[in-house]
């Protein structure tokens, strides 16, 4: 007895030892990707120099210099004039007419030095929004007082310090693209998960009154197995009502009539209005082609009110969707979108939601159909099915059992979407089109390097920051998704 | 086949039908239209605003520009551009032209470069070489389009500093003069060779991304096809490893990366635009976002039904090109 207790602890411990779970390895082989540390790393020092903006750049957000516009980054001296190490100190910056050019110049006056101090107080802030506070990493007591200035990364076209700039900027730039992705994620899983779901159900459009005419009379007398007398004739509406009450939905049979027949008066309606104002604007040949296009539509929508059947594939729809909304180039969709809602004046906070929500809409068609992929695989495992059979309902089961079982995919996907939309809102920015100022983000930051002109580049090349700090976070977005899809593909049992 | 090829045309329609529609749809949130400018100006009056209206169709309601839009599509009439106050083919066509001069020599040079490295690196694998270009290959993929033509256009301005003469143009599509005489009078030879020099740096850049996502599906899919048993056949058969490589894993992995190009032409719309407006290059996106600005419906529309058409087609040539190089695919 004692032998076979001890073996049987010894087993447990084994087991114990060996056995990981799913996440448990994910999380080992993610670890041994030879980019992911650093990506990890570099992403969480970009996104609390974010959170912590107001404390690491020295100037508030939007305070500008309106006399020191393209300002060159202000040089740190660590040594005085007899080379000795000293703390460091900048020297200010005058802005001078050149005589002989007519250019204007920067000129460095190092007459008085102003020492640069660590965690200081300057100009006040709220620190989360709510916080007050008045310390900063950077500065010194002649930087509120405006004696000399500290732009470590030079300053944009309303004389606006880049450094502070580019920390703001990271707020939006690095928040979008991971609400974005949630927004789009949300969409997505709910279309791909109905369309997935439902694949292969139909729901009827429309059911005719009347039996068709056309039908043979074996075929219907077939079909309707004697039970003739309905309550709306003898067509597709009749079996319909005899399928409702045979399984006591009625009611449900009948809101769904009403909607029915309330969109396709609504479809007649817009119908009949365009044709006629169509038809007072044309004349000839193409007016005599819309009469035939326009009559022709209508006339099956009453045949189909009248004798016919129109079933549709919630899939279909859902998918076709999705294929219009890839049939216009990503970008061009993008713009126009944009473009024509730039046009309102807003707050930079509805902007902010505003640019979000055009980013998850052009986006959320891709993840659907993954998504539905997925769903179609997974709706047909056991778990699924066992799970209707002990009577749960579709959203249950499509919401607790199948969804989850896509949660690794669904993370792998997410870590590629985030750059994607972090790119995609600097583009947008970038060609005016996204956040606006006075607010700051990366792209738009950068577009101050285009705006003034190619020859100009060439003297103000602090104005390409921005860019290096969208490559970065991009780049380590595309290593973390590499690493965690390298962790997460149940395939991938090394 | 043909039966084929006539059911995805069918199948386009509606695809069509609904991103124009969509495409009319968004035109329509902007605040105001066209002639909403004009009514600021107080040289117009009333009535010639109202003359406008009608002339543009502007005073019916959007279904009804639609459907008349779509008529004057299916005859080959774009409309007439509100603010060029011409036929929007005319301003159109060149612009067209331009775009798909950078697109195609995009989709050349992406073919043209990734496929050699990406077999390079398969061959090679865990090699110098093939650590080189993962690293660019992660690199291309971060890197922004209009960044990248920034650092072009700056490296251009660079070399034209250093060497005293332009090296590469900085930004634009033509020379104005060539040998001193006007551009259009040169002759045709010269006329190309000075577009496609212009064309070097915004083909780089727009093919950047897409040589770099190329790259490595193919040496994934070399190695995965280095795998088969049929390899391992052909090795044993006592082929030599020349014809193993190049005509038994080759002509496998490289069928994936045909299939690609319709993934591939969206982005490089996208990523080809950019391009255009950091690069000065005439294209399609500059023409567009001008007339974003002025509510050119006619021209937002020409511009988009015509890429929407050039995608389609785009995808049906390459599901074509799939069909004709892997015969183990049959479309019934």
């Amino acid at each position: 007895m004692s032998e076979l207790n001890n073996s049987n602890t010894n087993l447990l411990e084994g087991l114990g030892e060996h056995s990981q779970s799913y996440w448990q390895k994910a999380w080992m082989r993610f670890r041994r990707h030879p980019f992911a540390r650093w990506a990890s790393v570099v992403l969480l020092i970009l996104y609390s120099l974010a959170l912590f903006a107001d404390f690491v750049g020295p100037y508030p957000e939007a305070k500008s210099f309106r006399k020191l516009q393209f300002v060159p980054p202000t040089k740190v001296y660590f040594k005085t004039d007899d080379g000795k190490w000293t703390r460091p100190y900048v020297c200010k910056v005058e802005r001078t007419r050149n005589k002989r050019t007519f250019k204007l110049e920067f000129k460095e006056n190092c007459d008085e030095k102003f020492t640069i101090r660590f965690i200081v107080h300057g100009f006040p802030y709220k620190f989360l929004g709510f916080i007050p506070m008045d310390l900063h990493l950077l500065g010194g007591p002649w930087l509120t007082e405006e004696k000399a200035y500290l732009f470590l990364w030079g300053t944009d076209d309303f004389g606006r310090d880049m450094f502070s700039r580019i920390w703001f900027g990271a707020r939006i730039s690095l928040t979008i693209g991971i609400l974005a992705t949630i927004v789009a994620l949300i969409i997505g899983i709910t279309m791909g998960g109905i369309s997935g779901y439902y694949a292969g159900t139909r729901v009827h459009i429309i059911r005719g009154f009347f039996r068709s005419p056309f039908k043979s009379s074996a075929m219907v007398i077939e079909s309707d197995s004697g039970d003739v007398k309905g309550l709306f004739g003898s067509g597709a509406l009749a079996e319909g009502w005899r399928e409702a009450v045979h399984e006591q939905r009625v009611p449900a049979f009948l809101a769904g009539l009403v909607l029915q027949y309330a969109f396709w008066a609504a479809a007649a309606a817009i119908l009949l209005s365009t044709m006629q104002g169509f038809l007072s604007i044309t004349s000839g040949l193409e007016r005599i082609l819309a009469i035939a296009v326009f009559g022709g539509i209508l006339g099956v929508m009453l045949w189909m009110l009248l004798f016919g059947r129109l079933a549709i594939d919630v899939d279909d729809l859902i998918m076709r969707t999705t294929e219009i909304l890839a049939a216009i180039p990503g970008l061009f969709l993008l713009i126009i979108l944009s473009g024509m809602l730039a046009q309102y004046d807003m707050p930079s906070s509805t902007r902010f939601l505003l640019v979000l929500t055009i980013l998850a809409f052009v986006g959320w068609g891709g993840l659907a159909r993954n998504i539905r992929g997925f769903v179609l695989q997974l709706r047909e495992m056991e778990y699924a099915q066992a799970a209707k059979a002990l009577g749960a309902g579709d959203i249950r089961v499509l919401f607790r059992h199948i969804i989850p079982g896509t949660l690794g995919y669904l993370i792998v996907v997410a870590s590629l979407a985030i750059p994607g939309y972090i790119l995609a809102e600097s583009g947008l920015s970038f060609l005016g089109l996204g956040i606006q100022e006075p607010s700051s983000s990366w792209g738009l930051l950068l577009s101050k390097a285009q705006q003034i002109g190619i020859s100009a580049i060439k003297q103000r090349p602090w104005l390409f920051i921005p860019g290096f700090f969208i490559f970065v976070s991009i780049l380590t977005y595309n290593y973390l998704g590499d690493a965690l899809r390298d962790a997460l593909d149940p395939r991938a049992e090394h | 086949m043909t039966a084929y090829i006539i059911r995805r045309f069918l199948h386009l329609i509606p695809t069509f039908l609904g991103a124009t529609f969509l495409a009319f749809l968004v035109i329509q949130l902007a605040p105001g239209d066209f002639i909403t400018r004009l009514e600021m100006d107080p040289s117009y009056d009333r009535a010639q605003i109202e003359n406008f209206r009608r002339l543009f169709g502007l005073d019916q309601p959007f279904t009804v520009q639609y459907a008349k839009w779509l008529s004057g599509f299916l005859k080959g009439y774009l409309g007439l551009s509100l603010s060029y106050q011409t036929d929007v083919w005319h301003v159109l066509k060149p612009r067209i032209l331009n775009s798909m001069v950078l697109v195609i020599s995009s989709i050349i040079f992406i073919y043209v470069v990734s496929i050699p490295i990406g077999i390079y690196s398969a061959l090679r694998q865990y090699s110098w070489g093939d650590r080189f270009w993962t690293t660019f290959a992660f690199f291309g993929l971060a890197v922004p389009n209009f960044f990248f033509a920034l650092l072009m256009l700056y490296f251009a301005l660079w070399l034209k500093d250093t060497f005293g003469h332009e090296i590469f143009p900085i930004g634009g599509m033509r020379s104005l003069y060539i040998d001193g005489a006007d551009f259009f009078s040169a002759p045709k030879w010269r006329q190309w060779l000075d577009v496609a020099w212009h064309a070097v740096l915004p083909v780089i850049v727009s093919g950047t991304s897409g040589t770099a996502g190329l790259m490595r599906v193919m040496r994934t899919q070399m190695l995965e096809t280095k795998m088969q048993d049929y390899v391992r056949t052909a090795r044993a058969k006592g082929l030599s490893e020349r014809v193993v490589i190049y005509k038994h894993i080759l002509r496998n992995a490289v069928i994936p990366i045909i299939a690609s190009i319709g993934f591939l032409l969206p982005d490089l719309f996208g990523g080809a635009g950019f391009v255009e407006v950091v690069m000065a290059w005439p294209g399609l996106t500059p023409l567009i976002l001008d007339a974003i600005f002025s509510i050119d419906v006619y021209i937002i529309m020409g511009s988009i039904s015509i890429s929407v058409v050039l995608l389609m087609i785009g995808n049906l040539l390459s599901d074509l090109l799939l069909a004709w190089v892997d015969p183990r695919i049959r479309y019934s």
